[in-house]
């Protein structure tokens, strides 16, 4: 095995172009565990930790630039307000230990639906830049997961950083596990609204091949709010309304069972969480005008 | 007559500094030189023969010294007693999967793993049978239970009392695979002298682990040492020889260098025993005034294809309450698995389950307050065999808990209490587990300086063995315990008991005082001590073979409360109550802590502890920490723990009763008993996961 | 390959790591400083935390070459300072029994040594989400909160 170090973007983009074979590690969180149990040796490990820009965040337009090895810990310290979803996310993220050295680049190259901060970020319209010595692009990450495990990533190229706006009004994340810390979750929701567009973004984690976006609840509840005219009067949302939405966000889990719980629990799960997360951003919409 | 100081102390552990350093060395962790490693290469089916392992590749690998293998390791030698999950690579049949089919052994332990990952193993698999049920065909009664008590047991006509009974709860319990899980893996390091093997291991007991490996590996007695200094937790898992132990000797006998094994985490979820899962049929009859009139308690567990390890699950039931017709009986299949073992309080923490919720079932059926119900069932004598009891405290410890709980007031109707989202119940089940001695050997020496040092094979796995016993023996020699050394952990310091069945502390401290007093003896016959000291030795076979014969055993009461969020199942434990009544508490400071540890594991039992079995590939498949889940500070929240104040003078010289276990017992259905009266739903299969909560709640 | 960093303020140079070693192995297999334990290998159970440049971290995680140039703290370090040999949390661990088999509790050390240096007085629920990732099969946690506990008093007392 060999281990590449990079000191910049550009000679990262280079030893993976060189290398494409070459498995990216920062944190490690993930891909320590596969060598640690033998589940894979790739021929080479490329270390990011040595390329500085990738801890960095900065504030862009409106967005948040957060480099793709910036740790959970970080982002919950330093950026928790302009990005609440995900920050809330990150809290439930394994341990501090795990914390400290997980990052939002890991998750999105992981690619598991069980990633805390996948979520978040998909209902905070965030985007993420990538790159190879052939060019850059930059891939909502609505757009970024093909499958379990798997993404848009070509072979030869690396994460940048991860692009999330700020955030326009309340944002929530939930997840429901067997104990009280250190659990895969059985499934999670992550819920934001954005008032000034009158739209509202929900999706599932852990329940079903990759996150899952959850349309036909948005729009029920978009309907909702628009002809309630709740966007403008701030009124308690009908308990009604958010069971509704739970029910329309859990049909969208496509769960299976295992050892952490039965396809059919998952699907409640969600429902539940999808209804608690509305509830509580909306209880923040309506304080957030006094 | 100096009075007792040192004993109920809250003495701080002896070894902690140590500990808390790093500087304390465990098994896996002690330094030889030029030593190798050796990594366990495990079946990848259930069940068939090993027809071909081609080592080649792996011994052309950089630093691989050996490959072992039913062809060429070195052979062993069986006994009667011979455990034989130690008879390892002996022959090609694989009984389970997980089990050692080869140890690669190289300079350094990464490329034993790797070369441990690369060894191509070739199998003639056969079908597999690893699915346990209460109505497997194969199910037979052992000739006895663990570990040596009968199978079966009847008193009276059950089944007519049980027809003429007024009420009648008639229900099936189950408990899944439980791992032990303590948090230092198994590791050994062995090492050769011509014949004479010296092995550092990871053990509830070094002389056991001694015998063992001289008959495996024939050697004359006195031959082999065991060393286990500081051991990082067992429950049962560590409590005889495993498999890594024999492993390292054999790859140490075949480099000629000194072999470390260490499992890893992964590993010990089929090489180092587990409990088995249960399943209970309970059939209790009471008459219009809850006075039981019949009590029957069927269990069914699992072994091995190897070994038969059979669950004493429904001892619990021959002791706990006055039925006159009372009947237990055991079953047991031998299934493709691991081979089951003891976890803490095997039997009794299972078989309270099912006994302490059909008790619950009962009360409710009958209309009593669940603790009135056991008072009026408390036994004079023990009701399985008419022996008396040395001393029995169940009462005194429900109603002391009760006390301290609160439970006057409760409220017993089930599913009327609520807090938002949470429904909250509480529920109450007692507690017991043997107070029973084993024979051991001590050695006490008085030195010329005015100090003692006492030596004994006693094991400290986190107990706080080595303290306790240092109290122990300052007491009997009337000093100071700074001027006690209390050497454990060697085998050569002679036979004793192990660390395991509450029975270590009981055990050790019979030896150590019999030595201790003896010392005292000739010190005062001899006036001075000589420059090389003097030293007194005693063994407990004789004393322990003349006890009388009476039914000894801790009990306790336990206490739940518990939270269950109606939208998800969650189940949370606010707090926990646990009052017992377990003889003298030599030591409040770790005792108190043994309890607590019990009663958090029981939590785990009753809410997130579960091996699941994959019936294709006949594997534990959570068989890591990140899936097999066991409870996290989180997880718990408000323990009371505390004893009453009991003398038993018919135990053993100290009078303790051992409280390694007890802590566990009751736990998970005192936890089920409080999930349903929260919900008014019984959870008779643990454990009781979110999802099985809401499926019960929809 | 060869790695070259501090452990506990010493320099250190270990050859011949394979790449894919963990942080872990280093200490306890090429170091001699099996105070940090091996127990899960997954991050799962925090036996092996250690601070890399301060940061608390699961050395199990850490891919032994990510350590070069860097310094690493383990429980082997953490009274290097003190007469008596303990520090104050370690001290705490001792007086209020929270070690029991002892092989989870210099990742617990480590951990409270993160939390206290952050957190001074920590709350309750503080210390639970500090020591989240910290396993123990002993001793059901509660003499390990109080050790937490009494070594925050106890710091507070020293640095007002």
């Amino acid at each position: 095995m060999d281990f590449l170090y990079a000191r910049s973007w550009d000679e990262a983009l280079a030893a993976k172009a060189e290398r494409p074979d070459a498995v990216p590690i920062s944190g490690g969180t993930d891909l320590m565990v596969d060598l640690n149990f033998d589940r894979r040796r790739p021929d080479a490990l490329l270390d990011l930790n040595g390329v500085e820009e990738f801890t960095r965040w900065e504030r862009v337009n409106g967005h948040v630039r957060i480099g793709a090895a910036v740790p959970f810990t970080r982002i919950i310290n330093e950026i928790g307000s302009l990005v609440p979803g995900l920050a809330i996310a990150s809290r439930t993220v394994g341990s501090p230990q795990i914390r400290n050295r997980g990052t939002l680049g890991g998750n999105l190259a992981t690619a598991s639906p069980a990633g805390d901060a996948l979520p978040p970020l998909m209902v905070a319209d965030a985007t993420v830049e990538v790159g190879s010595v052939r060019g850059e692009r930059t891939v909502p990450v609505r757009e970024f997961f093909t499958g379990p495990k798997r993404s848009v990533l070509e072979p030869d190229e690396l994460i940048r950083a991860v692009l999330v706006p700020v955030a326009d009004g309340p944002q929530q994340f939930a997840k429901v596990g067997t104990r009280n810390a250190m659990v895969i979750s059985v499934c999670s929701f992550a819920l934001a609204l954005h008032p000034a567009r009158r739209t509202v973004a929900g999706c599932i984690g852990s329940a079903g091949p990759t996150v899952l976006p959850t349309p036909d609840a948005e729009q029920y509840l978009e309907a909702e709010l628009a002809d309630r005219r709740l966007w403008d009067s701030r009124a308690e949302l009908d308990e009604a309304v958010a069971t509704r939405f739970g029910e329309l966000a859990g049909a969208h889990a496509r769960p299976i069972d295992d050892v952490r719980g039965t396809a059919d629990y998952r699907r409640h799960a969600v429902a539940v969480l999808a209804r608690r997360t509305l509830q509580w951003t909306w209880t923040e919409y309506r304080r957030a005008q006094r | 007559m100096t009075a007792t100081t040192a004993i109920g102390a809250g003495l701080n552990r002896i070894e902690a500094a140590a500990k808390v350093t790093g500087a304390a060395r465990y098994a896996g962790e002690i330094p030889l030189d030029g030593h190798a490693y050796g990594s366990v290469v495990q079946s990848t089916i259930a069940r068939g023969q090993v027809t071909m392992i081609d080592a080649d590749a792996v011994l052309a690998r950089p630093g691989v010294l050996a490959v072992l293998t039913h062809d060429n390791a070195p052979r062993l030698h069986r006994a009667d007693d011979t455990d034989a999950e130690l008879l390892v690579l002996q022959d090609d049949r694989v009984r389970y999967r997980g089990q050692a089919v080869a140890l690669v052994i190289a300079e350094t332990l990464e490329q034993a793993r790797a070369g441990a990952e690369l060894l191509d193993v070739t199998y003639q698999p056969e079908d597999h049978d690893v699915v346990f049920a209460a109505d497997h065909p194969r199910l037979y009664a052992p000739e006895h239970v663990n570990p040596n008590y009968p199978t079966d047991t009847s008193v009276g006509d059950v089944d007519a009392a049980l027809a003429s009974a007024a009420i009648v709860v008639d229900a099936t319990y189950s408990t899944p695979a439980e791992h032990n899980n303590p948090m230092e893996p198994h590791a050994a390091i062995a090492q050769w002298d011509g014949d004479r093997l010296t092995v550092y291991d990871s053990n509830q007991g070094a002389t056991s682990v001694r015998q063992a490996l001289t008959t495996l590996f024939g050697l004359a007695d006195g031959a082999v040492r065991v060393l286990s200094e500081h051991v990082g937790g067992g429950f049962g898992a560590k409590g005889s020889t495993r498999p890594h132990a024999v492993l390292a000797a054999m790859g140490a006998r075949f480099t000629e260098r000194p072999i470390r094994v260490t499992l890893t985490r992964q590993q010990m979820f089929a090489m180092v025993g587990y409990r088995t899962p249960t399943i209970q049929h309970m059939r209790l009859g009471a008459d219009a005034d809850a006075t039981l009139v019949a009590l029957e308690h069927t269990a069914y567990s699992q072994t091995s294809q190897v070994l038969e390890f059979a669950e004493q699950t429904a001892l619990i039931s021959r002791l706990m309450y006055a039925a006159p017709n009372l009947r237990t009986r055991h079953r047991v299949v031998a299934l493709d698995v691991p081979t089951p073992r003891w976890m803490r309080a095997p039997g009794e923490a299972p078989g309270s389950f099912a006994l302490e919720s059909a008790m619950d079932e009962l009360a409710t059926a009958c209309g009593v307050d669940p603790i009135e119900l056991r008072v009026r069932n408390e036994p004079s004598v023990e009701p399985d065999s008419g022996l008396p009891f040395s001393s029995r405290n169940l009462i005194a410890c429900l109603h002391e808990g009760a006390e301290r709980f609160g439970w006057a007031s409760r409220d017993p109707r089930p599913g009327v209490r609520r807090d938002g989202r949470w429904l909250i119940g509480t529920g109450v089940a007692s507690s017991t587990y043997p107070a029973r001695s084993a024979p051991s050997t001590a050695a006490a020496t008085a030195l010329a300086d005015g100090s003692f040092v006492v030596e004994i094979t006693a094991s400290d796995i986190g107990t706080g063995a080595r303290t306790a016993l240092t109290q122990i023996a300052a007491d009997e020699l009337r000093a100071p315990t700074e001027r006690v050394e209390v050497r454990i952990g060697d085998s050569d310091f002679g036979q004793a008991m192990i660390a395991g069945g509450s029975m270590g502390t009981a055990s050790w401290s019979w030896a150590i005082a019999k030595a201790c007093r003896e010392l005292l003896h000739t010190l005062h016959e001899i006036g001075t001590v000589p420059p090389e000291g003097v030293t007194a030795h005693a063994d407990t076979a004789e004393d322990i073979k003349a006890q009388a014969q009476l039914s000894r055993h801790a009990f306790g009461a336990q206490f739940a409360e518990v939270r269950v969020d109606v939208d998800t199942g969650e189940v949370r434990v606010p707090r926990l109550c646990g009052v017992f009544a377990a003889g003298r508490i030599i030591n409040a400071k770790t005792g108190r802590s043994q309890l607590i540890g019990g009663m958090t594991m029981g939590i785990g039992m009753a809410l997130l502890e579960e091996g699941v079995m994959d019936p294709q590939f006949g594997d534990y498949v959570n068989h890591d920490l990140a899936s097999y889940h066991v409870p996290v500070n989180g997880d718990v929240h408000d323990i009371d723990v505390s004893w009453i104040d009991e003398h038993d003078d018919r135990l053993n010289p100290v009078g303790v009763k051992g409280i390694g276990e007890i802590g566990i017992v009751g736990t998970a259905a005192a936890l089920a008993n409080a999930v349903w009266h929260a919900t008014g739903h019984r959870h008779r299969h643990l454990p009781i996961r979110p999802d099985r909560v809401l499926t019960s709640l929809a | 390959m060869r790695l070259t960093f501090d452990v506990n303020g010493v320099g250190q140079q270990a050859d011949d790591v394979w790449p894919g070693e963990s942080l872990l192995y280093v200490l306890r297999e090429r170091m001699g400083l099996p105070g940090t334990k091996n127990a899960c290998e997954q991050g799962e159970c925090g036996s092996c935390s250690v601070y890399l440049d301060g940061t608390l971290v699961c050395a199990c995680l850490v891919a032994a070459p990510q350590a070069q140039g860097r310094a690493v703290r383990t429980v082997e370090g953490l009274a290097t300072d003190s007469a008596g040999g303990l520090d104050h949390i370690q001290q705490a661990f001792v007086e209020t029994g929270a070690v029991q088999c002892g092989f989870c509790t210099p990742g617990l050390i480590m951990a409270t040594d993160d939390l206290l240096a952050n957190t001074p007085t920590p709350s309750d629920a503080e210390i639970r989400e500090a020591l989240a990732g910290n396993l123990c099969r002993c001793t059901g946690y509660e003499k390990i909160l109080d050790a937490v506990r009494l070594a925050a008093s106890r710091r507070t007392e020293v640095t007002p």
